[in-house]
């Protein structure tokens, strides 16, 4: 009983921590000419400022939604702000009609399918979770 | 109203004062108010790029040119502001009006997302006319506010001058003009000064006034104390029966009394101012009145004596005992006071008794005993002189017949035919009886004498009328001479030898022979 109390609590520890304490990298698709970006260019492609990727091709952010512990603490670690100043500041570019928020994946699967897919795409994810389809372009500072 | 009047210097001070303080502090205030109002715009300015600082970063940081558009049309819409302009690589934007100048405040923008990662400019132009109008208004009505502040505080600073001290000030001024000092005028303390500094003034005024009655009334006193004794001593001055005059030891006549005026009027001197050192010019001997002065002076003592005043128009003689004395007085200068006592009466009866004694009363010649004493002082001087004793022939019968009055009578005629004989400088006396003696000085021709001799008969010898006994009728004369000092040298040898001479004419009786010399040594003998 004590021993499985220990367990379920080392368990959970287990399942709970990665996700936070998971060093988070940001792919493409693995067919995507580009190889490594800095963190401006990165910030640039998902806060909106350019479109495309530094070598002049098409870049298409992809992200999970907004419940998503990862997608919080990418952004914590990317700009060191919180979701909700993120949307905040995506609300007031609303009104001019320039900038696109990334695109929303619901889910893991659907966002590795959308990854594998299209070459343009460009998201991010816990490392333990690249695929073999996906390349590393970036790594988050832990 | 009075130019340098108290209330209008006042005034006038006040009003530039204020004037000067007023436009100073309303300068030193827009100053002031300026630059704080300039500070608040600065500062509005920066507080309006913290408002739009976020959104200016999103705009520059996108160069999205909506967005700032956005943000620099939110800015010109403040007064304070007059335009604003983002510029970024790529981006120019700025609103009209907007120039680059040294007003313009310029801001770094950076990236919403990287707090070292400079993205653009916000540069935004403050309105300095709204600034400066802001600070002309609010300047504007400080100044009005000031300006009616100062022109109530100079009014009413002027009014309590004028009411609480310029006022009561000029009342005892104008009550103090008109205050105769020495009176019992008083000033009234103004009101509500009762114990201000200008009642403690009045006061101090009063005991002034009063201090300076009581000098006036003490004053008047002494004077009429001072003038009773001057008229006292005016009237024993002025009454008195003897000439006083004080002269100055020049010969200035300071002083003089009514006895002196009197005194020039029966002289016939006109009042002049000096009659020389103590008034030596009264005198008919000028010298021995120096003299005296000198000598009595130079032993300090007083000067006095009995002199004879020169008269002008008047044969009388005026004699006085003079009185000089010298007086220092306090401021070293000599005076001489003199003195005179007329002794003019004194001194004609003396020279009557004088008279008397000297002279015959009948016939007015020198009698025997001043013929004497001339002799004396002729003889002492050593003079020569020769004398005539000359005795009457055919008098006794006369006298025996027709009286003794008309003996008297042919006295007198004979010494008036002797008078007549002589000259002036001869003397003529009674000797005693019909016997007379004269003296003929500094004559010492017998030519001369018998010439004179002569002359005496002739004279005596004439016809007399007695209107008492109706009839004429002539004396003669016998004469003897003796001379000095040829003959003798002594008065008794003098007279003992005209005597005998006369006694040998006598003997002779005759008509030729009435004259003879004591050196003749024949008695007949005649020239």
């Amino acid at each position: 009983m004590k021993k499985l109390l220990i367990t379920s609590i080392i368990f959970a520890f287990v399942l709970a921590v990665p996700a936070h304490a998971e060093q988070l990298v940001v792919v493409v698709n693995k067919n995507n000419p580009i190889e490594k970006m800095n963190h401006s260019e990165v910030i640039d492609l998902f806060m909106g400022k350019y479109v495309v990727f530094p070598d002049g091709n098409k870049a298409t952010p992809v992200e999970l939604n907004n419940k998503s512990e990862i997608k919080k603490a990418f952004y914590s670690e990317l700009v060191g702000m919180s979701l909700a100043r993120i949307n905040a500041y995506w609300s007031r570019l609303k009104f001019t009609g320039r900038a696109r928020a990334a695109i929303e994946q619901p889910n893991q699967e659907s966002l590795l399918t959308y990854m594998s897919n299209d070459t343009s795409a460009i998201s991010y994810l816990p490392r333990s979770q690249v695929t073999a389809n996906l390349k590393v372009v970036y790594e988050l500072n832990e | 109203m009075n130019k340098s009047g108290l209330v209008l210097r006042l005034a006038i001070v006040i009003i530039f004062t204020a004037a000067a303080v007023g436009l100073i502090s309303t300068q030193l205030f827009y100053s002031i108010n300026y630059k704080n109002n300039l500070a608040d715009g600065y500062q509005s300015i920066e507080q309006l790029h913290k408002t739009v600082s976020a959104t200016a970063s999103i705009a520059t940081y996108l160069e999205d040119s909506e967005l700032a558009n956005e943000v620099i049309n939110g800015l010109t819409s403040n007064d304070i502001i007059n335009g604003a302009a983002i510029n970024t690589s790529k981006l120019n934007i700025s609103s009209k009006g907007y120039t680059d100048n040294e007003n313009v405040v310029s801001f770094r923008l950076f990236s919403p997302f990287e707090q070292d990662r400079e993205v653009g400019r916000l540069s935004i132009m403050p309105n300095l006319t709204h600034i400066r109008d802001q600070a002309d208004a609010i300047s504007f009505d400080n100044a009005v506010a000031l300006t009616i502040e100062v022109t109530i505080i100079s009014i009413i600073t002027i009014l309590v001058a004028f009411f609480v001290i310029t006022r009561p000030i000029l009342g005892i001024g104008k009550s103090l003009h008109n205050t105769v000092p020495g009176t019992d005028q008083r000033i009234k303390t103004p009101e509500n000064h009762q114990q201000s500094e200008l009642g403690v003034l009045v006061n101090d005024i009063n005991k002034l006034l009063e201090k300076t009655e009581e000098q006036f009334f003490n004053e008047r006193s002494l004077r009429n104390e001072v003038e009773v004794l001057e008229n006292r001593f005016r009237m024993l001055f002025e009454n008195a029966t003897n000439p006083i005059a004080l002269v100055e030891s020049s010969g200035n006549i300071l002083l003089y009394n009514q006895s002196f005026r009197e005194l020039l009027t029966k002289l016939g001197l006109p009042l002049k101012k000096s009659y020389g050192p103590y008034l030596q010019d009264l005198f008919a001997d000028k010298k021995l009145l120096a003299l005296t002065v000198k000598s009595a002076f130079s032993n300090e003592e007083v000067a006095t004596g009995e002199f004879e005043l020169k008269a002008k128009n008047s044969d009388k003689s005026f004699w006085v005992q003079a009185v000089i004395t010298a007086t220092v007085s306090k401021d070293f200068k000599e005076y001489n006071q003199v003195t005179l006592h007329d002794i003019s009466k004194r001194k004609q009866q003396i020279d009557r008794l004088s008279h008397k004694a000297n002279y015959d009363k009948l016939t007015q010649l020198f009698n025997r005993q001043a013929a004497e004493y001339q002799l004396t002082q002729l003889i002492n001087d050593g003079t020569p002189f020769a004398i005539i004793l000359l005795d009457l022939n055919g008098f006794k019968p006369i006298n025996d017949i027709y009286g003794h009055d008309a003996g008297d009578e042919i006295l007198t005629h004979v010494a008036s035919q002797i008078v007549k004989s002589l000259r002036k400088e001869d003397i003529a006396s009674r000797w005693g009886g019909d016997e007379f003696v004269v003296v003929l000085p500094n004559v010492t021709s017998n030519e001369d004498i018998k010439g004179i001799c002569k002359k005496l008969k002739q004279h005596i010898e004439k016809q007399h009328y007695l209107s008492n006994a109706n009839k004429s009728v002539s004396v003669g004369a016998s004469m003897g001479v003796a001379a000095f000092p040829d003959d003798q040298t002594t008065l008794e040898a003098l007279i003992r030898s005209a005597d005998q001479a006369m006694y040998r004419a006598k003997t002779k009786k005759s008509a030729e022979h009435y004259v003879s010399f004591s050196d003749e040594d024949t008695p007949s003998e005649q020239d």
